[in-house]
């Protein structure tokens, strides 16, 4: 273990360097966020903080939409998959896999500092656009902050641990881009765009029952209508599922390497 | 030397594309993948339609059409021009060299150099996004054009952007920012944006003239001077993008790597 944690501080210091763009990153984190709330704001008349879309006053539903938001952006997922992809297609892989280390979870303790510095940027914009567009969240109070932010923490180790194992698909698929694609946008689609409540009866349960939930509607349904009940909740899935993708995630890897073949020296 | 220049555009294209094509699983397959990636909006589309008629005067089939100008103008500007958008990190790292012993203009070359070929999804997307929209026969016909001179204006503001990189360090990040705005603003009706909003979106995120000007002045309405509003825009950010850049190139410095394009 303590490999693994040094590996996530060698990571984090060198993410320091990258300060700009992670400066840009929250740019274009405000950019999308603001076309968000004006789409929802529009939607929800001027009226809008008395209004009830499916549960979600417009309030609850920025602030879904800025948790989900912020979890993307803080995971960076596309960075894992490409990396993972890319040392896969070109080889690279191959000075890796003789080292004392697991090359799956060397990969996520490498990616997860990256994002541990990435995230000291993307709560405190999360926090201000959600503060000056809609207030504090409906119900607010303070203590409900460090479920919420273990919720949250939850969900970005999942994101490494999955998005993982769509990287190591390029053992089989040559480039696993594009199927990043489809799997991120599922995700976006029914996790961050919308709460559970906004999809078909039939559908809701397929998603409380997915990564998904543990993902992205989880945490953030948390944050936007926080109740220990759902914190339980919430904290059960996440809990279960990292155990599972964890355990998947070696499996696939264990499988997949037999497939490197290594030439020259 | 337009016919010389659409010679070489096009001999790169099909050079490009043939050099993706050695790999043809994974050159259909980054094309599929691009056209299921665009499809996943229309569901949110059709999910925020459902508690919603309308947002303004724009309903789904409006929305629709939005994203076939987008994914056009993206298309064409990501197929044909994809060099366009790493000219900072070529700049960065000093390996511009091999683009200044071409024959033809510096930066057409560069510009040219590359293609996505998951952006051909978006080409065809374009079409299958009006065919959703339940546009009429000459909708199909119209949007050509309209992408490539959409296309023009996105990559020659990209190109403006990009040279900040001759200046600045990280002048290339700014351009990345450019280039999520534009995508993000197009897919959405202008009326949800206020009017500071939409300056921007008239200038230095030119989705205004890409998208919403032939949406409005030619699709849904007619307005002959905002369409050559749009030529004109296209016409002066593209004759900027070339002086910035040939001013740009008098700052740059070689990083003295030996190289070659195959």
């Amino acid at each position: 273990m303590n490999k693994y944690i040094t590996v996530f501080k060698t990571g984090f210091k060198q993410e320091k360097d990258a300060i700009f763009d992670t400066l840009m990153r929250c740019i274009i984190f405000f950019v999308i966020m603001y076309v968000m709330i004006q789409l929802w704001s529009f939607i929800y008349g001027d009226s809008g903080t008395s209004q009830i879309i499916n549960g979600y006053s417009l309030n609850s539903m920025i602030w879904y939409l800025l948790i989900g938001e912020c979890i993307i952006n803080s995971a960076r997922t596309n960075k894992i998959v490409r990396g993972i992809s890319n040392e896969i297609k070109t080889g690279g892989i191959t000075y890796k896999l003789n080292k004392p280390y697991n090359y799956y979870l060397y990969t996520i303790s490498d990616f997860m500092s990256k994002s541990a510095f990435l995230v000291l940027f993307t709560v405190p914009t999360t926090i201000i656009i959600g503060l000056v567009f809609v207030g504090v969240p409906d119900g607010f109070v303070w203590y409900t902050i460090f479920p919420c932010a273990l919720a949250i923490i939850m969900s970005i180790v999942i994101s490494w641990a999955m998005y993982g194992i769509v990287g190591l698909l390029a053992f089989w698929i040559q480039d696993a881009t594009p199927l990043y694609w489809v799997v991120s946008k599922t995700v976006m689609l029914l996790g961050m765009f919308f709460p559970v409540d906004f999809f078909p009866t039939w559908l809701q349960p397929v998603i409380k029952y997915s990564p998904i939930y543990s993902l992205m509607s989880g945490p953030a349904s948390l944050v936007a209508q926080f109740s220990w009940e759902n914190f339980g909740r919430v904290i059960m899935a996440q809990s279960v599922w990292l155990v599972v993708i964890l355990c998947l995630g070696l499996l696939v890897f264990k499988i997949g390497k037999r497939r490197v073949a290594s030439n020259g020296g | 030397m337009v016919a010389k220049n659409l010679g070489l555009i096009f001999k790169y294209f099909n050079l490009n594309i043939r050099k993706a094509y050695q790999y043809k699983t994974s050159f259909f397959m980054s094309i599929i993948m691009m056209i299921c990636n665009n499809a996943f909006f229309i569901i949110q589309w059709l999910i925020i339609f459902s508690v919603t008629d309308r947002i303004g005067n724009y309903g789904f089939e409006e929305v629709m059409l939005l994203w076939a100008l987008s994914a056009g103008t993206y298309g064409v500007a990501h197929v044909f021009f994809e060099g366009a958008f790493n000219i900072g990190s070529l700049v960065y790292e000093g390996k511009l060299d091999v683009y200044l012993t071409q024959p033809k203009s510096v930066l057409i070359n560069l510009i040219c150099s590359e293609s996505s070929i998951s952006a051909i999804g978006d080409l065809l997307y374009t079409f299958i996004a009006l065919a959703i929209a339940g546009a009429p026969w000459w909708w199909y016909l119209a949007i050509i054009p309209v992408s490539i001179v959409g296309g023009i204006i996105y990559v020659a503001v990209v190109t403006c952007f990009q040279t900040l990189s001759f200046y600045v360090k990280r002048g290339s990040s700014i351009a990345d920012m450019i280039n999520s705005a534009v995508t993000m603003f197009g897919n959405y009706p202008p009326i949800i944006f206020n009017s500071v909003v939409k300056v921007i979106l008239f200038t230095i995120v030119p989705c205004g003239f890409m998208i919403f000007v032939p949406a409005e002045n030619l699709f849904l309405g007619f307005n002959i001077w905002w369409i050559l509003g749009m030529i004109g825009f296209a016409v002066i950010t593209t004759i900027l993008a070339f002086i910035l850049f040939k001013r740009g190139l008098r700052k740059y410095n070689s990083g003295s790597l030996m190289g070659g394009r195959l």
